[in-house]
């Protein structure tokens, strides 16, 4: 596999995995994880802490059991000026989305997220596009299988070894 | 918003005195079969295969039911003249789960963890 296909691929990444990626100098949209740029991410986890902001973000930490992922769900689309360019109706529609999102994460559910890799104080964090709540106890069991299987056959064979 | 602890991996067997986990405030997430539940306490006992541990309920909202398999992510705590209790944050119900791939899984989990760490 061409290193650059991960580039915008969610990756199943565990949490201690995650956390060990790098910032690359000068792009601040992707991450390195063993020399392979990567600028998406998949975790599947318990949800362990949440502090809601209405009309702004929802932060919350996710434990898959080898670490904990920050993530922050953005809850501001119809004030941001981000979206000032687009269509209210669409705003609108990625506002309801985004608000039904927090309102499923909840202490103590399973929930897969997906999302952009962002850093912010330094600290790595997912910037949350997706979130599923998994009712399958046995989801987490395959996530773990699914992200050895990955790591191992997928994500280190594209590993560019470090320059000599 | 200050970084939770993860709670580690670990099954009920596995929770010795000799064994790392075995520190009083360690994280853990243990898994297990609910065999009793004190309503005036809110201590309950999880058991899986041989070993039980007593989980401190007290903080969560859940349905306790005898029988069901449950899991908890908290806190060690070894006072004492007293056995070992976990203080739960978090609880949930995961009937259904396989806990022979559970085991299994955890294994791996920790081979390939230990593979990356050393790599």
């Amino acid at each position: 596999m061409d290193a650059h296909q991960l580039l915008n691929t969610h990756v199943k990444l565990l949490a201690f995995d995650f956390l060990t990626l790098k910032p690359i100098p000068y792009d601040s949209a992707s991450f390195s994880r063993k020399g392979t740029r990567l600028s998406r991410a998949e975790t599947v986890g318990v949800i362990v802490s949440r502090d809601f902001k209405p009309n702004r973000f929802l932060k919350f930490d996710i434990d898959d059991g080898t670490g904990c992922i920050s993530c922050v769900l953005w809850l501001n689309q119809e004030s941001s000026r981000h979206f000032s360019r687009r269509s209210p109706s669409h705003v609108r529609l990625i506002s309801q989305m985004a608000a039904d999102f927090a309102s499923q994460v909840q202490i103590g559910v399973l929930a897969r997220v997906r999302g952009r890799i962002t850093s912010f104080r330094g600290n790595l964090q997912i910037t949350v596009s997706d979130v599923v709540i998994e009712r399958d106890p046995n989801s987490q069991i395959l996530h773990w299988l699914d992200c050895l299987r990955l790591g191992r056959n997928c994500y280190d064979k594209v590993a560019v070894p470090p320059k000599a | 918003m200050a970084t939770v602890a993860s709670g580690a991996l670990v099954s009920l067997e596995e929770l010795v005195p000799s064994s790392p986990y075995f520190k009083h405030g360690v994280s853990l997430r243990v898994t297990g079969k609910l065999q009793e539940y004190n309503v005036g306490t809110a201590v309950a006992v999880i058991v899986d295969k041989n070993a039980s541990l007593e989980i401190d309920t007290r903080h969560l909202n859940l349905n306790l039911r005898v029988g069901s398999i449950f899991q908890f992510i908290g806190e060690l705590h070894l006072e004492p003249d007293h056995e070992a209790i976990l203080k739960a944050r978090v609880g949930r119900n995961v009937d259904g789960m396989d806990l022979n791939l559970y085991r299994q899984s955890l294994q791996l989990l920790r081979d390939f963890q230990a593979g990356q760490l050393n790599s």
